[in-house]
């Protein structure tokens, strides 16, 4: 994953490097055709001055011609020839290249040129001047090394700026996401971010505050409506049961009658527990638990599993339990024993005839399994309400409180199917 | 018996005190906070039953009212809140025994009987029924004077019939008083059947009358 800063930096040296790249020949350019009209300003002063120098000695013609084949011998630089061109004529300038003769290496130089007539005691002459000129790879790798300098100048100072802004500029940003992360709903107590002075920032905290505040209200209230609702209809549930204990004593009742009310007994009990259930999930999500007991997991597991062992000799279940001695946890008392009695009477309720049930309790987890034909949906196991197998009749809400027990002691909860055996893996 | 029902709801009131009444108790109401702070001034009671979710009050402070006046009426706890804290608390201040909306009358009954039991008869708490007797404090019976060796969930289910004595009471109630709270989690009641034939079969071994009756062919009623 990248960082938002690194991926601007990246787009911004790409575009200096562009920049920079494309001044070179600018500056190039910029810089020869300075040289060249500077040097071309030395050649017209040096014609100039020789024009009027030689006219001002006033010497005979074979003491010039002399002077000139002595001048054209000593000064390479300049050349004086006879030419039968006009004196108006314009000045013409070039550019050549030319071997160095005084040097052994291979070396290139440049010359910019001028060419003049110029009138000596009444003749014409035509006067080359040269001037050597930097060469223009020369000048490009100056300028080059030069610009590439610059550039990891830059982009040296990106980083080092990079680095300070991330840490300086994106603060607050840290800061509201450090608060994300920690944030739970469960917890439902509300963020209160920084004040920024960056309006972006403050403006994304005012909107995560309105959406967190939402979201909370709207739990809450979802909440307190579970709670509510599984409080008044205790009521109700209390008039029915005891009416029909009432109903029950009268005489004369058939046995048809009497089988009538068992059956609404046994579905009002039903009612009565996932309503309990309910209750127990909404309180287990309100922390109305306190978790800071010391259980001695083992002799409670002894206990639950001596509670049911009826259950377990009803079905003819095979209990194969290895139990070691005072694993110890920090948690719930009446919320682990419910966790434990959920997890042993599903395996004795969702197990074969003389099926075998599987408790292992050692310090890093709890392990129980029981025999079962098929698997069970992994995503669907510990949602309410969401029997993952269909020869049920409890409340649909055993595994959910499971999960939800397990999630408040921060332990991790698996299932597993396996050589026709589901287990579930509780690790502390 | 004096039983005084400090309940809110009409219906509930009425129906604990019609199956009540056809034992010897005599049922009083206090619907409110108030009407009941009188009563347990004014007269005194056998047992309680007191609803500690009052409209106009919390019935904690009736019990606490209760000890104030160093009353040593009975009080069973009834309430719609299964909150662990109330029932530490209220057993703390002196209740005899909570219990847990919805319960059944049978339950409730049963559960008066012990305390009633408890209070009246401390130290010689044994009830007898021509050739039967049960020692309430040390949990054991006698049958012509020749001890009978019960479990502790025959034990259970005898007294609850004793507090429920001519009463029907199906096997589901029984189910949910032997299991607790997940009784509807086990897929038959069949266990009830076995505690039952267990007992009948001791009880009958020892020369005991046959008191506990099959009805409708899975209720039960102890004839006494």
């Amino acid at each position: 994953m990248n960082k938002l800063l690194n991926k601007s930096l990246k787009s911004f040296t790409i575009y200096a490097l562009i920049v920079l790249a494309a001044s070179v020949p600018a500056y190039l350019y910029l810089v020869d055709s300075i040289w060249l009209r500077e040097l071309d300003e030395h050649n017209e002063i040096v014609a100039d001055r020789m024009e009027n120098e030689l006219n001002k000695l006033q010497l005979s013609e074979t003491e010039l011609n002399q002077s000139i084949v002595l001048w054209n011998k000593i000064q390479p630089g300049t050349n004086l020839q006879k030419t039968n061109l006009d004196i108006g004529r314009k000045d013409s300038t070039y550019t050549v290249l030319r071997k160095n003769p005084y040097v052994t290496h291979e070396d290139i130089d440049r010359f910019r040129g001028l060419l003049r007539v110029i009138e000596i005691n009444g003749e014409n002459y035509l006067l080359t001047v040269e001037t050597n000129v930097e060469e223009t790879e020369e000048t490009v790798v100056a300028i080059a090394v030069l610009t590439f300098l610059f550039f990891l100048i830059m982009v040296v100072g990106f980083l080092i700026l990079n680095r300070r802004l991330s840490v300086k500029l994106w603060q607050p940003f840290k800061n509201t996401l450090a608060k994300l992360k920690a944030f739970n709903l469960n917890s439902q107590s509300n963020i209160s971010f920084e004040k920024s002075t960056i309006l972006e920032f403050e403006e994304l905290n005012v909107a995560l505050n309105k959406l967190i505040e939402h979201t909370v209200s709207v739990y809450k209230s979802q909440k307190e409506f579970t709670e509510n609702a599984s409080h008044e209809l205790q009521t109700p549930l209390a008039i029915i049961k005891n009416k029909l204990d009432i109903l029950l004593q009268k005489e004369a009742l058939t046995d048809r009658q009497y089988q009538i009310i068992e059956d609404i007994n046994k579905a009002l009990t039903r009612v009565s527990r996932i309503n309990k259930n309910l209750l127990l999930l909404a309180k287990i999500e309100n922390h109305q638990f306190d978790d800071s007991e010391t259980i001695n997991l083992s002799e409670l597991t002894t206990e639950c599993i001596e509670q049911l062992q009826e259950h377990f000799s009803n079905k003819d279940l095979n209990l194969k339990s290895s139990i070691d001695e005072d694993c110890v946890v920090t948690g719930n008392s009446i919320l682990i024993e419910i966790l434990i009695n959920n997890l042993l009477l599903n395996s004795i309720r969702h197990n074969l005839l003389k099926g075998t049930v599987g408790v292992k309790l050692s310090k890093s987890g709890f392990i129980i399994s029981n025999s079962g034909r098929a698997a069970l949906e992994q995503e669907e196991l510990f949602k309410r309400f969401k029997t993952a197998s269909d020869e049920s009749s409890g409340s649909g809400l055993g595994l959910a409180i499971v999960e939800q027990i397990c999630k408040r002691h921060q332990w991790k909860i698996n299932y597993e199917f396996r050589q026709d055996t589901h287990t579930f893996k509780i690790s502390f | 018996m004096k039983i005084l029902i400090i309940e809110d709801e009409n219906e509930l009131a009425d129906s604990i005190s019609e199956y009540l009444s056809e034992e010897n108790y005599l049922c009083e109401f206090a619907r409110t906070f108030n009407q009941a702070l009188e009563k347990i001034e004014s007269f005194n009671y056998d047992c309680i039953l007191l609803d500690i979710m009052l409209p106009d009050g919390n019935g904690m402070k009736i019990l606490e009212e209760l000890k104030k006046q160093n009353k040593q009426d009975g009080v069973i706890i009834i309430s719609a809140k299964n909150a662990l804290d109330d029932k530490i608390k209220g057993l703390q201040i002196g209740a005899d025994d909570y219990l847990t909306k919805p319960f059944h009358l049978s339950e409730l009954a049963a559960r008066i009987y012990s305390v009633i039991r408890r209070k009246q008869f401390g130290n010689s708490n044994t009830v007898r029924q021509n050739e039967l007797e049960i020692d309430l404090l040390a949990k054991t019976i006698l049958v012509h004077n020749n001890p009978v060796i019960l479990t502790k969930k025959e034990f259970d289910l005898l007294l609850y019939f004793i507090g429920n004595k001519n009463r029907v009471i199906s096997k589901s109630t029984l189910a949910e008083h032997l299991s607790g709270d997940f009784a509807d989690m086990l897929d038959n009641h069949d266990f009830v059947y076995a505690h039952i034939k267990n007992l009948k079969k001791k009880l009958s071994e020892a020369g005991c009358e046959s008191y506990l009756k099959t009805v409708y062919g899975t209720g039960y009623k102890w004839e006494g």
